[in-house]
């Protein structure tokens, strides 16, 4: 069951995205493995409503029995009232039971909802490898996996449930209605199919005022941002009561741009909130009226007896109770279509595991043999047109080529993270047959920029080897030539980094990173522009020291310059990656 | 100077009294207009059956009622409507008040390290998270507390019966809310430090992810992030049955207090001390209030995650002493750094017993590799580090010095605003003339470059400056500087991204502006100055001893 409105946003997206699915259509799949508990959850809350219908009939009969008795001038008794009781404490002490059951069933659905889709982005992140700074930085992934995946939560716990109540309940109540007067019942049902109009209009403004409000926060968002973030620069220049009333500016035109939006978003609010007084309002006159037996059509007759006036007049203000509450509950779907569509790049990425499983042993550096290696990215678009390479073993080339044109995009494929076609023969073994852990093992890697774990030395040391003693760090240490400044420290190499190698200079962290492969002793080396971030005279102190200590292993290093890379016994161009896409390229030794 | 004011939550709402006030006024006319028309409509057709059965309808006034029951259901309308609208203006208005309260104190603050990213951003969602403590807490309990006053006046006009039968779990109903209060504020609290080391757990091994997987220490590394991504699930399943079982007591209590209610009501028409259809008035105004009383269990979650932002928002930080009652230095200029030592925060090496001394008209260049500590001994100099040694200025210590308007640095990273290019100058000398401005870019080869801009001086720049390149924005901060006319100017790296007969013809312009003064660059670039002195700083002892 679809309410329509839904639909027409569905209509509305598919256009905005070229995507098969639309955010709703995906929000509703990952509700899948909870269905059953979101339906529990629904039928605790139908039940609630009959445990309502049922609670207003038996007050109206009370009541009624009471006015006819005062009517008759007999004594009003408690009989009725002492029969009833029971039942009634059930309804009255039930419909909280039955929602706080329903809350719990929905929390339930939305916790188990929102850790495996965080798993399930976390895995995909994995498998990625240094390819996942396709999706952004480190801060805007885990947003994504952290505050964005609980974005979903009013979506799986609140608004699902509400969205079928939202049409569930008018009908239950229609009906009971029905039962003492059509005419009511028609006055109810005749601004039932509003329903669905209210809600396109209440959807669509609701939309659009929460997108507009939130681009005009952003904004307003920046320019604070952006002024606090040159704090420093702005009391250098004794401008900050300047900045402070552009602060101000900004807030201002916020507060009346929001305020124009706000006026159309709640008149919609208004507008429901005018039909339920209304219909309350209108039932009490009618029936009152027609009690009184003066109603135009229908002089000196009682259309409605009072037991079924007070049922109807009861049941009137639950009649629209679930919009009002869909309708302050649709931000959370704003939301949550806001949040899935971050996830899109991440959840839309194919999912692919080297499924290689022979078993692969190396004890002296291995020969690498390129062969028609071509790599395809995520959008069908070519990252490396084919190549074909080979390696002697212990032969160290380097990789040069304009940014884009897929550099290191090979080196993934030789670390295992993507998948590509052509051959890679690691001494006469196709990589995507042996076991990738096995593989891995004899590899070392190093990016642009090392990171390290908020700890000491020695423990950033020890990821890469657990069992290293301290002298056998020390000695590594020495090797990189860290080892004067570490053990010139008070605490040598238990000195604690700080986050992501707070402490030491960017030649130094890569220093440190050069440590741990020394310490992996790994036949391999893959380095993804080690020098990349750091000045010219550092630059050339490190790829020297990758010269002395890499020699013997099989090294392939991208690199942009080649200063300090004398001892490198091969250089390779590659073209640029988008323009080759038809042209098979091989390289020969220059 | 005395610290900036801490914000208080109860001072949230006295800057905007009238609106807040108006606000508030709506809300109580609103949810009395609800009560009414619930109970006014039970009692309106309860009166009419028995006119109807005893009288035939005959003498009963019916257009009184009928009006007032169309008056209540407009002014139900009506009143949310306005009331939303008149919060909402209110809450703006507050958001603007505290964001602006925030940047003055954020300016008299010196923090040494730069703020991250992440950092304002939360800053941002602690300012905005404020506005929840007069709209979800202040708000609801005075109406509550003010509509369940006029219920109980309303019973006790009735008979006094009525009262005593249901005010003692209507009580009860009103304080379930506030025995949460404890636990709701140390949820919210954890909640919020459970969510910044969460994200710390997952970015550590992010960071590393390749090596990580390569060694085999991926899902390892992982595990602190999955406890405390648990931690966080079972902490928020807490607060969620925290509010939900407040409902539960709430709304049971109050289902209790309506039969009670009814059974005394019923004793009180079969003994005919009250009538049927004010009994049913009664028992609807008990009804209505349901709605009235229900947010107050999500109110105290709502001033826990306020208290917790306020405290984020009111951490004390090192103030800055204002210099205004120290003298200003005056020409000629004599600067001496005497075994200076300085390092960043967490730094295990820097700049180390740095000596030199420099009159006005003097040029200094510092060279040396990149981590060799020019940028801190920079940044020690303009007052920005703490540092070692001695520095003074014409005889006397910096520090008995203002030298607000003496020293100009130019960071590595400078800051281009979002702003137009005229106004980002103007930043430097609110009053500079246009010519002024185009000197100031033509000192730093930036003429050519404004003049083909089609808005010239009216460019946008971009947040972070993105519409210019990293060297165009450090020189348009440099003409900033150079605007402000400081006698001693301190530079970092002015010339990156420059060709050496740019750089040479920025430099001249420099030196031709600093006739008078101290000019101090810090540059891996070769440079040469008529008359410059040269300071070269060595990487660590290591590379020292190699070079």
């Amino acid at each position: 069951m679809r309410c329509g409105w839904s639909l027409k946003v569905t209509k509305a997206r598919r256009r905005l995205l070229s995507n098969t699915t639309t955010p709703l259509q995906q929000l509703n799949q990952l509700l899948q493995p909870v269905k059953s508990l979101l339906n529990q959850a629904l039928l605790l809350a139908i039940l609630a409503a009959g445990l309502f219908i049922l609670q207003a009939y038996l007050l109206s009969l009370i009541f009624a029995d009471w006015l006819s008795a005062v009517a008759t001038t007999s004594s009003p008794t408690m009989t009725l009232l002492t029969q009833w009781l029971p039942l009634l404490a059930l309804c009255l002490l039930g419909r909280p039971l039955l929602q706080y059951g329903r809350e719990q069933l929905c929390v339930s659905a939305s916790q188990h909802v929102r850790s495996s889709l965080r798993q399930q982005l976390l895995q995909r992140i994995a498998d990625a490898g240094p390819g996942k700074s396709r999706y952004g930085s480190d801060g805007s992934i885990s947003t994504t996996l952290l505050e964005q995946t609980d974005a979903l939560d009013g979506f799986i716990s609140r608004y699902y449930v509400q969205r079928y109540l939202v049409l569930i309940t008018p009908i239950l109540l229609a009906i009971a209605t029905a039962c003492y007067s059509l005419l009511a019942a028609t006055i109810l049902l005749l601004t039932a199919p509003l329903v669905p109009m209210f809600m396109i209009l209440l959807g669509n403004a609701a939309a659009s005022a929460s997108q507009q409000q939130f681009t005009e926060l952003a904004r307003m968002g920046g320019r604070f941002l952006d002024l606090v973030r040159g704090l420093p620069t702005l009391r250098q220049l004794n401008a900050v009561d300047r900045a402070a009333n552009s602060v101000a500016n900004a807030a201002e035109r916020y507060r009346d741009s929001s305020m124009k939006v706000l006026k159309m978003a709640f008149l919609s609010g208004a507008v429901l909130e005018f039909f339920s007084a209304l219909a309350i309002a209108l039932l009490a006159l009618y029936l009152g009226l027609g009690l009184l037996g003066i109603l135009p059509w229908a002089k000196g007759e009682t259309p409605v007896p009072y037991q079924g006036a007070l049922f109807i007049l009861l049941l009137a203000p639950e009649f629209y109770a679930p919009l009002r509450q869909l309708g302050s509950d649709y931000h959370a779907k704003a939301q949550a279509e806001a949040a899935i569509t971050q996830m899109q790049p991440i959840l839309q990425r194919k999912a692919w595991h080297h499924s290689g499983a022979l078993p692969f042993a190396l004890l002296a550096p291995a020969a690498i043999n390129i062969s028609q290696l071509s790599i395809v990215g995520d959008a069908g678009r070519q990252r490396l047109a084919p190549i074909s390479i080979s390696i002697a073993a212990g032969g160290r080339i380097a990789l040069q080529g304009p940014s884009g044109c897929g550099k290191s995009s090979l080196l993934h494929a030789l670390l295992g993270f993507t998948p590509y076609q052509g051959e890679i023969l690691l001494n006469q073994q196709s990589l995507s047959d042996i076991n990738l852990a096995q593989w891995q093992a004899h590899l070392g890697y190093m990016a642009q920029r090392s990171c390290f774990m908020a700890a000491s030395i020695a423990d950033n040391l020890r990821l890469a080897a657990p069992t290293a003693t301290d002298e056998q760090l020390k000695q590594v240490l020495h090797q990189v030539e860290l080892w004067p400044l570490i053990s010139q420290l008070p605490q040598g190499i238990y000195t604690l980094l700080g986050e992501r190698g707070l402490g030491l200079s960017g030649g130094q962290l890569q220093r440190l990173a050069l440590a741990q492969l020394l310490l992996r002793n790994a036949n391999i080396w893959l380095l993804d522009e080690p020098a990349a971030h750091l000045d010219s005279a550092t630059a050339y102190r490190l790829n020297q020291l990758i010269g002395q200590l890499s020699a013997g292993k099989t090294v392939l290093l991208v690199s942009h310059q080649l200063h300090g890379l004398d001892w490198l016994d091969q250089v390779i161009q590659l073209p640029d990656g988008t323009t080759a896409l038809t042209s098979e390229a091989k390289y020969e030794p220059a | 100077m005395s610290q900036p004011d801490p914000i208080r939550l109860r001072s949230l709402m006295a800057s905007r009294r009238k609106a807040w006030s108006l606000a508030l006024l709506l809300g109580v006319l609103t949810l009395l207009a609800v009560i009414s028309l619930l109970a006014l409509s039970g009692w309106f057709i309860s009166a009419a059956a028995l006119a109807g059965l005893v009288s035939a309808g005959m003498g009963f006034d019916y257009f009184r009622p009928a009006a007032i029951i169309r008056l209540c259901a407009i002014g139900r309308t009506a009143g949310r409507y306005a009331e939303r609208l008149s919060s909402h203006f209110a809450a703006l208005g507050l958001l603007k008040d505290l964001r602006v309260a925030r940047f003055t104190a954020m300016a008299r603050n010196r923090s040494t390290s730069r703020h991250s990213a992440d950092d304002l951003q939360r800053l941002i969602s602690d300012i905005d998270q404020l506005d929840q403590f007069p709209l979800k807490v202040i708000a609801p309990w005075l109406w509550a507390m003010l509509l369940t006053l006029l219920v109980l006046l309303f019973w006790t006009l009735l008979a006094s019966q009525l009262l005593f039968a249901a005010i003692p779990l209507l009580l009860a109903a009103l304080l379930i809310p506030p025995l949460t209060l404890k636990q709701a504020l140390q949820l919210a609290r954890l909640d919020a430090s459970t969510a910044a080391s969460r994200r710390q757990a997952l970015l550590e091994p992010l960071s590393m992810q390749a090596n990580l997987m390569l060694w085999q220490r991926w899902q390892q590394a992982l595990q602190p992030f999955q406890l405390a991504d648990q931690q966080l699930l079972r902490l928020q399943q807490r607060q969620q049955q925290l509010i939900s079982r407040a409902v539960l007591k709430q709304h049971s209590l109050l289902g209790l207090s309506i039969l009670l209610l009814l059974w005394q009501g019923g004793i009180l028409v079969a003994g005919q001390q009250l009538s049927v259809a004010l009994l049913l008035a009664a028992l609807l105004s008990l009804w209505a209030l349901y709605e009235v009383l229900t947010p107050l269990c999500h109110s105290f979650f709502a001033l826990g995650l306020s208290m917790a932002a306020r405290d984020r928002l009111n951490q004390p930080g090192e103030n800055i002493v204002l210099a205004s009652h120290k003298p200003q230095p005056a020409g000629p200029f004599q600067l001496v750094v005497t075994q200076l030592s300085a390092r960043q925060e967490g730094a295990l090496c820097g700049p180390d017993n740095i000596n030199f001394s420099l009159g006005s008209g003097q040029v200094l260049l510092i060279n040396g590799s990149s981590g060799a500590g020019k940028s801190t001994l920079l940044q020690a100099l303009a007052g920005d580090l703490p540092f070692n040694g001695k520095v003074s200025l014409n005889g006397q210590p910096l520090s008995t010095w203002n030298l607000n308007n003496t020293f100009g640095y130019l960071a590595q990273q400078p800051d281009v605003f979002d702003l137009t290019l005229a106004q980002n100058l103007r930043l430097g000398a609110a009053d500079a003339t246009d010519d002024q401005l185009w000197q100031a870019l033509s000192d730093v080869a930036l003429s050519a470059w404004a003049t083909a801009q089609p808005q010239q001086l009216n460019t946008l720049l971009g947040e972070y400056g993105a519409a210019v390149s990293g060297g165009q924005a450090r020189r348009i901060a440099l003409a900033r500087l150079l605007l402000t006319q400081r006698p001693v100017l301190l530079l970092d790296e002015p010339f990156a991204g420059l060709d050496s007969a740019t750089a040479q013809h920025v430099l001249t312009a420099l030196a031709r502006r600093q006739s008078q003064g101290i000019l101090i660059i810090v540059s891996h670039q070769q440079l040469t100055v008529a008359g410059a002195d040269t300071l070269t700083l060595a990487t660590d002892r290591h590379d020292l001893l190699q070079s």
